[in-house]
């Protein structure tokens, strides 16, 4: 080839690493390099020598290589779901304890509640005993597979600061989501896929918008990419309305030849970079659609995850990740409405209410572990189910006169599970107190949790930083313990 | 620890300085504490051995590095550093231990100092150990001119600093852009805009000397200049028309927006676009100008989202606010000192909330209305107001008794009455300072929560910057004053670097957000103080500063690159050639909008809504994100003018970097991604101009389809095609017809969706072909980039 051009791409490789300001602590430069070499520009690969999510190492072998997040926006009421407080149940209806209110601001409680113990049923599943109620049926079949936190804590008690707080580790829109920083550290394995997606059903984004996916101030490759199974997969993905594949692909090899000519004449690397680029979208335009086309999947798997075609339920986008992992996406980040159980209006109930939205997330969940582990996938497949806090043990206030029982936000402590990915399974981790109230044992704080999860993606969070504006920022701010416990 | 034998050290020093002083040669003759020493103990050392006692390792007592007397300390027989003696300094032989308990940084840092950093720490020492103030917080003086050989590159005063570095270097300035090149990059770089063929035919053969200094003149005194330039302040000022937080309510503050850009077009000098921007309702009568200036830090979010607690909310705006001022101002990261002393610069937590003092007596308490507003009514409805209430002035004089005509006359003061009330103004929430009966004290805050408060303060500034102007009460516009007084070290060298960074593509301090011991060091430190001072000297002159910059010799330069300069300075810092950066993604969505002859050239007004994709979905706790695209001609309106929602910024422009606004961005970065590819492919927007640029080429472009193609580059490259450019156009013109010769449908939908139908006489095939054309005109690398 032509030694300017080769020259361009070598320069091209060095000042990508440099521009991109890759301080991954102690992450060797070297296994940041793509295993592929610089062949000529018209050919495949050159897009792997400038590609910043080609694959890279973390700091230490990692327990799993990717991540599925199920996210339940406005958090559902952990104490009908996983902890169960038969204390609570006894005392139910009786004014909560002073003691357990001094010092507390809750959002839409003020005087004296009254105590709300669970109506559902409980019981214990799998060889490891895991509690789980009668609102998720199908997640006893898969117990055994879940490791559930029940001293989760978190600082925030309003939607959008405590799912940013869980996302990026500050309670403020302005940095890197976790799915952000997965993807900066390890890049994807699919370089025709967006290295980290998301996918939203019921309707509404999540509280932090698109901050809670968002790529803060890391460079915006990172970012998640919000794909959808109607419209077009990825914004902007569909040639226009009359130009046709074979259209586009001539229309971009002479593209290519301009900024070839271009590249010639002045020498600029970014040229390059920009023409693989180019490449890669063409590509991504093809195997974005084919990834998110759900009704190649047989008539058994759709039912399993009680998938309703052309919806974007959250059936669906179990499914999607399933297919997503598959395909080496990285992450994948669900956002699922309607979680926000205050008993405002039936549908807020945490008896029928409750069971009615379990129906949409319990059987497409325990579809999604099984499905992973027949395609030997779960071990290195981390799962993360939760809200971005938990709710009161306490009826809400707003709502406490009325026939419908609903239950304020809560933080102080609430259950969370994960599964697969180096996690023990049909496992509980902590103990909250006898009314639920507060963590009695192993406590988990958010920016543990992160930890933990970098932890299992072959991270040490505190070396997993970007530098900006004169500050190593990092997940979990300044915090984080792995919770080493969890660890299988 | 092992002996470094000297020599070693020097070959070291050569390599070390040469990666971290941008490509410097020669060893200095002596290291220099600022520049070679202090970025080292700041990034390893300072967090445990610095400025915060809290965190300091042994506490109060702990040793300091970051002072000469903390490091002199006895240590028990034994020094941290022991000046002229590396061998008996306790630095030296903890940096260099092989034992891991006993060596700095400790192993679990994850900190650890490379040979080169240990021989620069060891040879400093040998040199005497000498500390100097950082260097950003003394003041620039105005620099004489460097000597330089070559006497007749130099066409400014810029020119001899650059040039002096290149003749250190043994590198040569790049010769003159031409004339074509030039327009498009000045163009670009002053409007935001490419120039006309017409305009840059005009240019390529104006004879006159002074051809370029007109040009520049000519574009500085055009709209379109406050526009572009007002876009990077407004993300200084976190600019938004939506509060923030999850539901993300619409918000009405675009009289900002155009204050900005009204201040851009009328020059206003920037230490008055500072004061009414910080304290504008503290001036003695303020006009609605200087109010609506204040807004500025009305631009931090509001939390509305059920059972939220307003004083929890008031308190981050505060917060927000003192970030905010310090970092666009001096370049100085604060954040760090809200919840513990400051670790690598000299500001105490107990200094953060003096500056939180000023800023925290404002009515304004995170309230879903958005109080105190100004109301303003534009021009022309106080015209139409005068002329009403003239109407009823004169009709009420004429009303007496009962008629026939007086009945007439009421059912008309009625009618006017209604119209009148009917005028409503347009408003704009602003700053106010609360009565004095109503002020609030400011407690330090422990870890940064409102809640724990401890000891009460009073507005002041760090101690480490100059005091505040005497003889004043201690105030906003006290503090605002300070901020552009001439006795402040950083003002003028950020906005100086910031200019710089705009046109050049990096700063002369590359880290331009932070001028803190952690940021870059100048790679032209005399040249950097030489602006700062001459923006000071100017009365903060932004015009006639940008004329400076663009004028000089180094902005002048052709980009062409040799694969040797490229390897030596990738990111050229040494300015052996003019900059070549991706433009933002403003300029590139209003680009493509003006070659294509569809930009609208409507100035100001409430934000409007391009085509942006339905994507069905609702903000949490709040409305639909999707939106009605404006009607008529602010559908093509300028980017600036587009509605900027936190949550769900307008999407082509996020993947080309724009930030979301929601707190003060002092950096885009520049990406380069196949998302992009996507956009300026597929977006609808750029489909619309690829057919209206089509339309352009056929009608305007002569009769061949090389002539056309020709015409097409000229258009969006503003230069002559190259023959092989000309005829590969030309083939995928001849190749797209022959395709849309058996499908006519799709050359339809091609050609006219969403743009609409052809004119007259053009045909459906042939324009798609040219849609095709235009589609990759507007993808070019070179279109996308000046150049």
């Amino acid at each position: 080839m032509d030694p300017r051009l080769e020259h361009i791409q070598l320069s091209t490789r060095r000042h990508f690493f440099k521009n991109c300001q890759l301080g991954l602590g102690g992450l060797a430069l070297a296994s940041l390099l793509p295993d592929r070499l610089f062949p000529n520009a018209r050919a495949a690969a050159p897009q792997a020598v400038i590609n910043p999510l080609a694959p890279k190492q973390p700091h230490f072998a990692a327990k799993a290589k990717r991540v599925i997040y199920l996210h339940l926006t406005g958090s559902p009421p952990h104490l009908d779901l996983y902890d169960y407080k038969p204390q609570l149940v006894k005392l139910n209806g009786q004014p909560c304890p002073d003691e357990m209110l001094k010092g507390k601001r809750f959002a839409f409680t003020s005087g004296k509640p009254n105590l709300l113990g669970t109506p559902r049923t409980f019981a214990q599943y799998g060889q490891g005993g895991v509690w789980l109620s009668d609102a998720i049926p199908n997640l006893h079949t898969v117990a055994d597979e879940m490791c559930v936190i029940k001293a989760m804590t978190t600082d925030q008690f309003n939607h959008a600061p405590a799912e940013l707080l869980l996302y990026t580790g500050s309670p403020r829109p302005g940095r890197p989501s976790m799915g952000a920083w997965a993807t900066y550290g390890l890049g994807s394995e699919n370089e025709n896929l967006p290295g980290f997606v998301v996918l939203i059903s019921s309707g509404v984004q999540p509280n932090g918008g698109k901050n809670s996916f968002g790529s803060g101030f890391l460079p915006s490759v990172y970012q998640g990419v919000q794909c959808r199974s109607k419209g077009d997969p990825v914004l902007y993905a569909s040639d226009p309305p009359g130009m046709s594949r074979d259209l586009r692909r001539e229309s971009l090899d002479a593209l290519r030849d301009l900024n070839e000519i271009q590249a010639q004449e002045l020498g600029h690397p970014e040229t390059l970079t920009r023409i693989a680029q180019y490449e890669l979208a063409f590509r991504m335009q093809t195997a974005v659609p084919e990834v998110m086309d759900i009704s190649r999947e047989s008539q058994a798997t759709l039912d399993a995850y009680g998938v309703q075609l052309g919806a974007a339920s959250f059936g669906n986008n179990c499914l999607l990740a399933r297919r997503l992992v598959e395909q080496g996406v990285r992450f994948v980040q669900l956002f699922d409405w309607g979680w926000d159980f205050h008993g405002t209006n039936p549908g807020e109930d945490i008896r029928d209410g409750l069971t009615n939205k379990c129906k949409t997330m319990d059987k497409p969940i325990a579809a999604l572990i099984n499905d992973l582990k027949a395609r030997g996938l779960l071990d290195e497949t981390l799962i993360v189910c939760g809200g971005e806090f938990g709710r009161t043990p306490f009826r809400e206030g707003r709502t406490a006169a009325g026939s419908v029982l609903g239950r304020d936000h809560y933080p102080d402590c609430y259950s969370m599970w994960l599964a697969g990915g180096g996690v023990k399974g049909g496992f509980s981790h902590g103990e909250s107190d006898e009314l639920g109230f507060s963590i009695a044992r192993d406590k988990v704080h958010i920016h543990d949790l992160q930890a933990t999860i970098l932890h299992l993606l072959g991270f040490d969070h505190t070396r997993l930083v970007y530098r900006f504006q004169g500050r190593d920022y990092r997940l979990t701010d300044v915090h984080g313990e792995v919770v080493r416990g969890i660890v299988a | 620890m092992p002996r470094i034998p000297s020599r070693w050290v020097l070959s070291l020093l050569v390599g070390c300085l040469s990666v971290h002083a941008a490509a410097a040669q020669t060893p200095p003759q002596r290291l220099n504490y600022s520049r070679d020493i202090q970025p080292i103990l700041s990034n390893n050392c300072f967090s445990c051995h610095g400025p915060d006692a809290d965190e300091r390792k042994g506490g109060n007592d702990g040793l300091r590095l970051d002072t000469p007397a903390g490091a002199a300390e006895d240590l028990g027989g034994h020094r941290a550093i022991e000046p002229g003696n590396p061998d008996k300094s306790e630095v030296v032989r903890r940096i260099g231990s092989t034992d891991d308990d006993e060596r700095m940084p400790p192993p679990e840092t994850g900190k650890k100092l490379t040979a080169e950093e240990i021989a620069l720490l060891t040879e400093w020492i040998r040199q005497g150990g000498e500390y100097t103030g950082h260097w950003a917080y003394i003041k620039p003086v105005r620099p004489v001119l460097p000597a330089v050989e070559n006497r007749v590159w130099p066409r400014n005063a810029i020119d001899y600093f650059v040039l002096a570095r290149l003749e250190r270097e043994g590198l040569r300035p790049a010769p003159e852009a031409d004339r074509y090149a030039l327009i498009r990059r000045v163009s670009l770089d002053l409007t935001g805009l490419p120039p006309t063929v017409a305009e840059a035919e005009a240019f390529a053969h104006d004879a006159d000397p002074q051809a370029y200094e007109k040009l520049v003149d000519r574009l500085l005194q055009s709209s379109a200049y406050g526009e572009y330039w007002a876009r990077s302040w407004l993300d200084l000022a976190r600019y938004a028309d939506s509060a923030g937080y999850a539901d993300d309510p619409p918000r009405t503050i675009w009289l900002y927006r155009d204050y900005v850009i009204r201040s851009y077009n009328d020059n206003k000098p920037f230490d008055q676009f500072t004061v009414e921007q910080i304290a504008g309702d503290l001036l003695p009568d303020p006009t609605p100008e200087q109010l609506t200036a204040t807004a500025f830090h009305r631009n931090t979010q509001t939390n509305n989202e059920g059972g939220t607690n307003d004083e929890e909310f008031r308190n981050v705006a505060i917060v927000d606010r003192v970030n905010t001022t310090l970092a666009v101002w001096m370049g100085t990261t604060i954040a760090c000192a809200q919840c513990h002393n400051h670790k690598f610069d000299p500001i105490t937590q107990q200094e953060y909330f003096r500056l939180f003092a000023f800023f925290n007596n404002t009515e304004d308490a995170d309230r879903r209305d958005e109080s105190p507003l100004l109301s303003v009514f534009s021009d022309e409805q106080q015209h139409l107001r005068g002329e009403l209430e003239r109407e009823l002035a004169s009709l009420n004089e004429t009303l007496r008794g009962q008629s026939p005509e007086q009945a007439a006359t009421r059912k008309r003061i009625e009618e006017l009455t209604r119209q009148l009330a009917e005028i409503k103004p347009q408003t704009v929430p602003i700053q106010r300072e609360l009565a004095a009966d109503k002020r609030r004290a400011t407690k330090i805050q422990h870890r940064g929560s409102f809640l724990d408060v401890g000891d009460e303060v009073s507005e002041g500034t760090p101690q480490t910057f100059p005091p505040l102007p005497t003889g004043a009460p201690v105030d906003r516009l006290a503090l605002a004053r300070w901020l552009v007084d001439d006795d402040n070290p950083l003002t003028a060298r950020v906005i100086a670097n910031r200019y710089w960074e705009q046109l050049f593509g990096i700063g002369i301090v590359a880290s331009s957000e932070d001028f803190g011991s952690r940021g870059d060091l100048p790679s032209h430190s005399e040249l950097l103080d030489a602006l700062a001072t001459e923006l000071v000297r100017s009365g903060w002159d932004a015009k006639a500063f940008l004329r400076l910059l663009v004028t000089s010799a180094a902005y002048r330069q052709s980009s062409r690159v040799t694969p040797e300069l490229e390897q030596r300075d990738p990111d050229n810092r040494l300015l052996a050639r003019g900059p070549r950066v991706r433009l933002s993604a403003e300029t590139i969505r209003d680009q493509a909008l003006f070659v294509a002859g569809l930009l609208s050239t409507k100035l100001y007004g409430p934000p409007v809504n391009p085509p942006q994709p339905t994507v069905g979905l609702s903000a949490a706790f709040g409305g639909g994100i999707d939106w009605q695209t404006s009607p008529g001609e602010d559908r093509y309106r300028r980017a600036i003018y587009t509605t900027w929602r936190r949550s769900n910024p307008y999407p082509s422009m996020t993947t080309f970097d724009a930030p979301n606004r929601e707190t003060c961005t002092l950096h885009r970065s520049r990406t380069n991604t196949p998302l992009q590819a996507l956009v300026t492919l597929n977006d609808p927007v750029y489909v619309e101009a690829a057919q209206a640029l089509a339309r352009r080429i056929v009608r305007e472009g002569g009769a061949t389809a090389e002539d056309r193609a020709s015409f097409g580059l000229r258009i969006c490259l503003l230069r002559d095609g190259k023959p092989a450019e000309v005829a590969r156009l030309a083939q995928l013109y001849e190749r797209s017809r022959s395709r849309f010769a058996n499908s006519p449908d799709e050359a339809k939908r091609l050609a006219t969706d969403p743009l609409g139908p052809l004119p007259a006489g053009m045909v459906d095939g042939e324009l798609a072909a040219w849609t095709v054309v235009a589609n990759v005109l507007l993808n070019l690398d070179e279109t996308l980039m000046k150049r």
